[in-house]
């Protein structure tokens, strides 16, 4: 009895430390918020948005950086602009739209590595690309808390429409789901959260954890709320398992949770598979 | 099937307004490039009318362009090719910073894998009157991560498997100790009397004032840090094992020798500990580095952070304001002094 208590009152070694904490504490928010974008998103057919949105908005650190205003705001509205422009294209291209994202994606680097040869100090710069989950400032932290509400809030009371518009769009706007305002809400929150996490935990987690988690649950789950909820649950264990690799055996934590998350992927299609067989061979 | 069809007519319909596609594009394709010219204009290349007779030098890194307009002083003219400003670990040269070589009289880099890319842009250049000199020949290098103690042996390794290709197994960063400094000064002067022996005489007495000064700091050095020997710094990256060998200090890296990786958890934990556990009070970070991990360590244990420089670029700013090498080597060690106090 006596030692159980003891046990509860000594904190495991990896919560013993504020930079652990903060990492488990954003990395939770963020998979969580980063799993539900994401499931909207790969219904959409768009499921490199992160990777073209995190390398617009090196475009846009670049420009803030250049032009004198603050990197995160410029970020943010270059990643904004970049979202919107995925959505016009994607709807003049019709049957190509997943061209809109490459299109997109090739402008931002192409526009990041052009300004990066004006920006002075490359300190500023590179560290927008390259956040780190290990070393999250106050600040960070409590801009991704705000963030978190927010999305959680929209993906609440949207739940319905999102739902209808991502499986038929044309179909929910007849029954009378504002597509184009759920869209363009959709569409900044993305924005916003790939510009906030990129600086936070990178933008190899959030452009992977985008897609990934989603794709391992679409293996297995059979609803749209199972997917958000199986998506959830994988991105989670992918941000927390990768931080305690990371915290006891030395690996890097950005990778790790790329791969954990992929393992997922993997086991779950193997799941899918053996369940899909025995049900055949029982219908058989 | 359909749709098909419908799209091809109006493709014919349409031929009119591609017309003025077409010229819009043309015209927006003239304006970028016209935008091109003007912003790389801002960009002044080749050695000018200025430099006539005297000895063109190109340089790598920042240290390299100091020494050398420390010897050559107005007989040299100095072109740099990492900008001010900019960490050059992560730097590669364009296309354009080519020319400058083609035009120079003499390269002048540092070696040792910090400007490693020297190597390869060499093969490319044509120029036969080039001379070109690797400053820190006459350096014993350090391996890097030598001067580490037992705890971190195994993160040291992951460090060099990760930065086999662009850094060797030395520090680069050989003029962070005045004595290294002075050996570096003696071989560009040597290089440069070669090169241009009208003005050996101009060329030695620099060689000499410049003697004298790195004689000046470290003794400088070795007074006020005397009192602390042994005692552990904790930096942004790798780069002061020269400058902890000679007045016996250790540094623990929050990174390796090269300055752009991310670090890991147990790492971070391991420098959290050995910071609490030798009462270490201050976290260096450095001016082209995100200085972010180092803020988060120090929330962690209470430290305060301070700037240290590793020369390894200065900002465009502190270059006009008339900064080098030996004031800012005296304003590492007024911070380390005051750091330990």
């Amino acid at each position: 009895m006596r030692n159980t208590e003891k046990e509860v009152r000594r904190m495991p070694e990896i919560l013993q430390y504020t930079y652990m904490q903060r990492a488990l504490f954003v990395g939770l928010l963020l998979s969580v918020i980063v799993a539900c974008l994401g499931t909207v998103m790969v219904h959409k057919r768009l499921s490199l948005i992160g990777d073209a949105l995190s390398h617009s908005s090196l475009a846009g650190v670049a420009l803030g950086l250049l032009m004198g205003f603050n990197p995160i705001v410029g970020a943010m509205s270059v990643c904004i602009i970049a979202a919107f422009s995925i959505e016009v294209i994607r709807k003049k291209l019709g049957n190509h739209s997943e061209l809109a994202v490459a299109i997109v994606m090739s402008t931002g680097i192409g526009l990041a590595g052009v300004m990066s040869g004006f920006v002075k100090s490359s300190a500023d710069f590179n560290s927008f690309l390259f956040g780190s989950i290990v070393a999250i400032s106050s600040f960070e932290a409590r801009l991704v808390m705000i963030l978190s509400v927010i999305v959680l809030l929209a993906f609440i009371l949207l739940y319905k429409e999102l739902f209808y518009i991502s499986f038929d769009e044309q179909a929910a706007s007849i029954s009378g789901v504002p597509v184009g305002t759920v869209n363009a809400i959709f569409t900044i929150l993305t924005a916003v959260t790939v510009s906030i996490a990129a600086r936070t935990v990178g933008a190899l987690i959030v452009s992977s954890l985008l897609v990934v988690p989603v794709a391992a649950a679409m293996s297995i789950a059979r609803s749209y709320r199972t997917t958000v909820l199986w998506a959830a649950f994988v991105s989670v264990c992918s941000t927390i398992g990768g931080l305690v690799l990371s915290f006891y055996l030395g690996l890097k934590p950005g990778g790790t949770i790329v791969l954990i998350s992929v393992a997922f992927f993997l086991i779950f299609r193997c799941i899918a598979f053996f369940r899909g067989r025995s049900t055949s061979s029982k219908g058989a | 099937m359909n749709s098909y069809s419908s799209k091809k007519a109006s493709h014919h319909i349409s031929r009119g307004t591609d017309v003025r596609r077409a010229a819009a594009g043309v015209f927006s394709l003239v304006m970028l490039l016209g935008a091109m010219t003007i912003f790389s204009g801002c960009k002044k290349r080749g050695f000018g009318k200025d430099a006539e007779g005297k000895v063109k030098v190109v340089v790598s890194i920042y240290p390299m362009y100091d020494f050398v307009q420390k010897i050559g002083g107005d007989q040299v003219a100095v072109k740099m090719l990492v900008p001010a400003g900019t960490e050059p670990h992560s730097w590669e040269p364009s296309t354009r910073d080519m020319l400058d070589l083609e035009d120079a009289d003499m390269f002048v880099y540092n070696g040792a894998g910090i400007d490693a890319w020297a190597e390869d842009v060499l093969d490319t250049v044509q120029n036969k009157n080039l001379t070109v000199l690797e400053a820190s020949e006459d350096v014993t290098l350090l391996k890097s991560g030598e001067d580490h103690h037992d705890e971190d042996e195994h993160n040291e390794e992951d460090g060099h498997e990760e930065h086999d290709h662009h850094h060797g197994e030395y520090d680069p960063h050989v003029w962070l100790s005045p004595k290294n400094a002075e050996k570096e000064l003696a071989t560009i002067a040597d290089a440069l009397i070669e090169k241009d022996p009208d003005h050996a005489d101009v060329y030695r007495a620099n060689l000499e004032a410049a003697k004298k000064e790195c004689e000046a700091l470290d003794s400088a050095f070795r007074e006020k840090l005397s009192a602390y020997a042994g005692r552990y710094i904790v930096v942004a990256h790798e780069a002061y094992g020269y400058l902890c060998e000679n007045y016996g200090l250790k540094q623990i890296g929050i990174e390796g020798v090269s300055a752009d990786q991310e670090p890991d958890a147990a790492r971070m934990r391991e420098i959290i500990d050995m910071v609490k556990e030798y009462g270490i009070k201050c976290i260096f970070f450095e001016e082209l580095v995100d200085p972010k991990v180092a803020k988060s360590i120090a929330e962690e244990t209470g430290c305060e952070t301070r700037a240290l420089s590793p020369l390894d670029g200065l900002t465009k700013e502190d270059i006009d304001a008339g900064r080098e090498y030996f004031s800012v080597m005296r304003d590492n060690l007024e911070t380390l002094a005051a750091s330990f106090e």
